[in-house]
């Protein structure tokens, strides 16, 4: 027999007009309700994300083709990327069937799903609808029966669940009974298991009635199919174009930009998001991209330790107002105690499917908070921006003594000599905190060891700038940096290295938009080249540890390799903590709220110290001083000071000279 | 209502201080500058009658030109304009004399109100606000932590020892000298600090009689006698400190 | 030469404070007379001339009618020097008069030198050594700098009339909220200062308090700050305590605390700044820092 099958078997050709106009129609409402909410985006501020649009889109594709970041989490991720796998299967099928029964064949009298193609044709989609189905209802019991704690479920995931799984199997329906009245004992059925299933159970019924059930089941099919175009845009079936829209505009920058907003600015009524217009018209769209996998949430460090904040949430609660009532108040409708309780870890974003910037919003509202209401934290944080602003520090010591803890290591400073051969940058902690200056001499001692000359700015030196920008006072934040890079270029500095990330982040990456073109690096890439080339030389003494992957230069830098080349370099045996690398839990220390109290909820430093403790290992090895500190407090909160001591890599280090 | 407060700039208290060439003040260098820290109470109460009662506010500063910043920052709180008395050696002036030069502006200006901090954080004398309400011949209540003004009546907490307060009434025209904790100052909005870059500073010119106190020396203060210094490691120290209290004192058993 | 001084009564008593003028008197070898607004059933032991306003007749506290007396007296005694305590009495009254006489005043004078008077400034950090150029001259003592061992006399009084002006209206007295702690009575106090850091460790301060079997206080910043109570304070405006022994945790030193804990027998200092002004009081100063050496020392207290 000719291995093919006569496409609209039954229903006949006539169903094609009123087939493609009633496409269209639904077609047409999809992109009526699509426009309906571009109108939504564009009420947002103006942003250009159309460099390199090619290689954008292309990047979308491959992202969305992939599957890729969707699947990087097992469970609910593989199934939902097999069932997109399987759903682009079908769709497939389904266009080379519209090709040749709709445009080839009838103008050109061409046929190709025909003899040995056509058999691979109908197991693949067949076997896709199956595991399709599979998914699905794998995915629908983790929904309603397993019932996840955290994930929001609506009504839309009821009617999307339905409406998709009664697409798939009307779809056999359809199949079954074509075969069971065409295909039946001839062995091209064989190629459709499913189809063949279903159509043995129907084996027994008359052939009028069989046709009668065909092409029922054609037309629910097909008005399933045309209810899932319409369907799209007004439920979360949006995110098929909303979520792939936005892997077109992600944010291309290096990791942790920020906007460098124009304070000078004299139309400017308002700095930061008020309310949405002042959002860009990218950040209501991630709002719309969302789509509900609280992976986000599900690693946030504050909502783990019963903060109130959920990035998922927040971005859930712009949709909402985008949507529903847009001159609201953003910064209230989340609520201060949210705001403030983000400290910029980036596990959100690092994570999320969807490639929603959820930092910068938060940010960017804090920054109302700040430049516009004078809102802080608390008054702790206040008197901290204070002290910056008298004393350049927030811990409020005297400026003059910024240096003093170099003297007698043979360190001058830039104003006394300034042919070094690279400026460490020293940052507050390091200069002014007991605990975080052996840090420093470690680093001293360590460059000095390797023969190079190291110079600080001393006095001169200021806050980078970091905590108070990341509070929202971008003005605060603009003035501590214009200072820093004028003395720094003004000295013709040629190499920074700098021992907390927070610095590296800031001067490597905030400061290019303010004029520092000096390269930046963090100790740990610095002395990892120096042990690489034989520079610098240290004798391996075995000890055991566990390593923190710091947010800023972690998930910020993707800086993994060069720590723990040098934790190897010093004799240590590394037991890995289960959250490590990009998934990396924070100190708790970031987003400034090293400067702040932690009233709410219970502490994120214990709970890392804990999840430190529990390697066995006696050693917690960092890489910044916000850590650092966060960590001799969090062994004493959590109960383990005896077991874990937190030590900086460059200590260690520095004891293997 | 016109309203006046005077600030002064002082250096941050957690500064080293070192002494002047002449040994009769501080030496300026390697200092931070801030204003003073009970003045920046007298601004926020002051800013906050202003928004209640309407009306203008006049910030004051003498000192050298440096003190600028500080009546900057006095004015991005929401004072309307600001007057500097440019002294290159204010410090050289006594409390009197500085209250004179206050007086002899203010007299013909006719305040509502005058707030002023209760002491400086660097001479500490706590005369000019009073002496410049007696040059004024206006009413005054120092060491306020509380203020209500209703109308032109006026009450307010004097902060008394102990923890007792005194609560007083007076009406306006009134000087009032303000304690620390008597409101939460304000963080200037960026439109407020961007507004107070385009307000006025007026420099009229200062007259003052001369000090009737003359500063001999300055020094720093001796350790008493017997003050002993332990140094070391933490759990030697407290093995050191424990048997120091049980030679010298009673108190341990 | 000759010195008035300014005794001070409260609600009917006559406050201790008064005789700290005399004992400097003495110290300077001044002939005296005093002045008081207080109650003839509350008279300080002085064997001088008194000048007495009834204070049931002048008010609890009215400037104008105090500052009126007082300038009667002046014109009268034509003193060289007007001493004053630097309370919230002296600190309030005292330059109302050196400006109504166009005076110099010196304040919360601490020692008396040759030629002049040591005061401190900026945070006690350093000393000022000053002359006032004007007879008279008005002073005030910083609090507890002069001691008067025992006083002693009978004064002889001259009573004042009163026509009253009305400039300040006094309303009441408000009460610090009591809880019950009066450190005034503790024999043994140990304090949190801002060096403390964060509300946390407050704890560890309670808890060696406990462990001394001692009470718990705390400097000014801390309770501003709203970490502990009000009747925890030690200070001018807080609670004047004279325990055995005094442990200042974190502490710095301002004058106003120091004020309020001088007169403690032995005072020890915790605290990473060698060069704190507490170490001016402290008998002993243990450079350390207080969040690794309190609870050691708790520890050692209690096995």
């Amino acid at each position: 027999m000719e291995l093919t099958r006569e496409i609209y078997w039954n229903v006949g050709h006539g169903v094609l007009l009123p087939m493609y106009l009633l496409v269209l129609a639904a077609f047409g409402i999809l992109g009526w309700g699509f426009w309906q909410r571009i109108k939504v985006y564009r009420q947002g501020q103006k942003l250009d994300r159309r460099d390199d649009l090619v290689g954008r889109i292309a990047a979308a594709l491959r992202q969305v083709v992939t599957q890729h970041q969707v699947m990087r989490v097992a469970g609910a991720g593989s199934a939902h990327g097999l069932f997109f796998f399987a759903f682009v299967l079908l769709t497939i099928g389904t266009t080379l069937v519209f090709i040749q029964a709709d445009l080839l064949e009838p103008l050109l009298g061409v046929k190709f799903l025909i003899g040995n193609f056509y058999l691979l044709f109908s197991l693949v989609l067949d076997l896709a609808g199956l595991v399709a189905i599979v998914m699905l209802l794998g995915l629908l019991v983790r929904r309603y029966l397993v019932r996840p704690e955290g994930l929001p479920t609506v009504w839309d995931n009821a009617l999307m669940q339905g409406l998709l799984l009664a697409i798939l199997m009307t779809g056999f329906v359809v199949e079954g009974a074509r075969i069971a009245v065409t295909e039946l004992g001839t062995p091209l059925a064989a190629w459709s298991p499913v189809g063949l299933v279903l159509a043995r159970a129907l084996a027994g019924i008359d052939e009028a009635s069989l046709r009668s059930l065909h092409s029922g089941s054609w037309w629910l099919h097909f008005a399933l199919v045309l209810g899932f175009f319409v369907a799209i845009p007004f439920t979360r079936f949006r995110h098929l174009l909303t979520t792939s829209a936005n892997y077109v505009f992600a944010d291309r920058r290096p990791k942790g930009s920020l906007v460098t907003l124009d304070l000078e600015d004299e139309s400017a009524e308002s700095f930061g998001t008020a309310t949405l217009a002042d959002l860009s018209w990218k950040d209501i769209l991630d709002s719309d991209a969302c789509t509900y996998c609280k992976r986000c949430q599900d690693r946030c460090p504050a909502f783990a330790t019963d903060k109130p904040l959920s990035p998922m949430q927040l971005v859930n609660q712009i949709q909402v107002v985008a949507f529903t009532h847009p001159e609201a108040s953003l910064p209230a409708t989340v609520t201060s105690d949210v705001l403030w309780s983000c400290t910029t870890c980036r596990a959100c974003q690092e994570i999320c499917p969807a490639t929603i910037e959820h930092v910068p919003k938060i940010i960017d509202m804090r920054r109302n908070l700040v430049l516009m209401e004078g809102e802080f934290p608390g008054e702790e944080v206040q008197k901290a921006i204070d002290n910056t602003e008298v004393n350049g520090n927030p811990l409020g010591i005297g400026y003059a003594s910024r240096g003093d803890w170099a003297a007698e290591l043979g360190v001058p400073s830039l104003a006394e000599d300034a042919e070094v051969d690279l400026l460490y940058f020293v940052g507050c902690y390091a200069s002014f905190d007991k605990r975080n200056i052996k840090v420093a001499r470690a680093f001293v001692q360590l460059s000095q060891a390797a023969g190079l000359k190291v110079g600080i700015l001393g006095k001169e030196e200021k806050c980078c700038g970091e905590p108070m920008r990341k509070l929202g006072n971008e003005y605060l934040y603009q003035m501590l940096a214009a200072e820093n890079i004028e003395l720094i270029n003004g000295y013709g500095v040629k190499q920074i290295v700098t021992s907390c990330p927070h610095c590296f982040q800031t001067l490597s990456n905030d400061y290019r938009d303010l004029g520092l073109e000096v390269p930046v690096q963090h100790y740990t890439v610095f002395l990892d080249q120096l042990l690489g080339s034989g520079q610098l030389r240290i004798t391996a003494e075995q000890f055991d540890c566990t390593y923190h992957d710091s947010c800023y230069l972690g998930r910020y830098n993707d800086l993994f390799a060069p720590p723990r080349n040098l934790i190897r370099a010093a004799g240590g045996t590394l037991t890995e903590m289960a959250k490590s690398g990009l998934e990396s839990f924070c100190c708790g220390a970031g987003g400034g709220r090293i400067l702040a109290e932690e009233k709410l909820g219970s502490r994120i430093s214990e709970k890392r110290a804990t999840m430190a403790a529990e390697t066995g290992a006696p050693v917690l090895v960092s890489n910044c001083p916000f850590c650092l500190t966060m960590f001799e407090d969090g062994v004493k909160g959590a109960g383990v000071e005896e077991q874990l001591a937190p030590k900086d890599l460059a200590e260690l280090l520095a004891e293997r000279i | 209502m016109k309203i006046l407060v005077c600030i002064k700039q002082v250096p941050d208290m957690e500064s080293k201080f070192k002494l002047n060439p002449a040994g009769t003040w501080y030496s300026d260098q390697d200092l931070a500058w801030r204003m003073n820290e009970y003045d920046e109470f007298a601004v926020e109460q002051a800013v906050q009658l202003k928004e209640q009662t309407g009306g203008e506010l006049v910030v004051l500063s003498l000192g050298p030109a440096q003190v600028r910043e500080a009546l900057k920052k006095a004015l991005a709180m929401g004072a309307d304009r600001a007057v500097h008395l440019q002294d290159e050696a204010s410090y050289e002036k006594d409390p009197f004399a500085i209250a004179s030069a206050i007086a002899a502006y203010a007299r013909d200006e006719n305040f509502d109100a005058i707030f002023t901090g209760m002491q400086s954080q660097d001479r500490g004398s706590a005369q000019v606000g009073l002496m410049l309400a007696e040059l004024l011949g206006i009413n005054a209540v120092s060491t306020i932590v509380d203020f209500s003004c209703d109308g032109n009546s006026v009450t307010a907490k004097r902060e008394l020892e102990g923890g007792l307060k005194a609560v007083v009434k007076t009406n306006l025209p009134a000087l009032f000298t303000c304690q620390l904790g008597l409101n939460t100052p304000r963080y200037p909005t960026l439109p407020n600090i961007m507004k107070a870059k385009k307000k006025e500073i007026a420099t009229p010119a200062l007259t003052a009689p001369a000090s009737l106190t003359a500063t001999l020396s300055v020094a720093y203060p001796e350790k008493k006698g017997q003050g002993l210094v332990l140094e070391g490691d933490v759990g030697e120290l407290a093995d050191q400190l424990l048997s120091i209290l049980k030679e010298k004192t009673t108190v341990l058993k | 030469m000759n010195a008035l001084l300014i005794a001070e009564s409260r609600q009917g008593q006559l406050l201790p404070a008064s005789y700290e003028t005399v004992a400097f008197a003495q110290q300077l070898g001044a002939e005296t007379s005093m002045f008081l607004v207080g109650s003839p059933q509350s008279l300080p032991q002085y064997a001088g001339k008194l000048y007495l306003a009834d204070a049931d007749q002048a008010g609890e506290y009215n400037p104008a009618v105090h500052k009126q007396l007082l300038l009667r007296v002046i014109e009268q005694e034509q003193p060289d020097m007007i001493v004053f305590c630097h309370s919230s009495y002296g600190w309030d009254l005292a330059p109302r008069v050196a400006a109504s006489l166009s005076v110099a005043q010196v304040s919360e004078v601490v020692d008396v030198v040759d030629g002049g008077f040591v005061v401190p400034a900026c945070n006690s950090k350093l000393r000022r050594t000053v002359k006032p150029q004007s007879s008279p001259a008005v002073l005030t003592l910083q609090s507890g700098a002069f001691n008067l061992e025992a006083p002693s006399g009978s004064p002889r009084v001259e009573s004042l009339g009163i026509d009253v002006k009305n400039g300040i209206e006094f309303v009441a007295y408000e009460a610090a909220e009591k809880g019950g702690v009066d450190l005034s009575k503790a024999e043994i106090i140990v304090s949190a200062g801002r060096g403390v850091g964060k509300p946390e460790n407050l704890e560890m301060i309670q808890t060696l308090a406990r462990a001394l079997g001692g009470e718990f206080g705390a400097s000014r910043p801390v309770v501003d700050a709203g970490w502990t109570e009000h009747n925890r304070q030690v200070g001018t405006t807080g609670q004047t305590v004279a325990p055995k022994l005094y442990v200042a945790c974190g502490i710095s030193g301002a004058i106003q605390h120091l004020a309020g804990m001088k007169k403690s027998e032995f005072v020890v200092a915790i605290n990473t700044d060698k060069d704190a002004p507490i170490g001016e009081v402290a008998d002993v100063l243990v450079v350390a820092d207080l969040k690794q050496l309190v609870p050691i020392l708790t520890e050692k207290l209690q096995s």
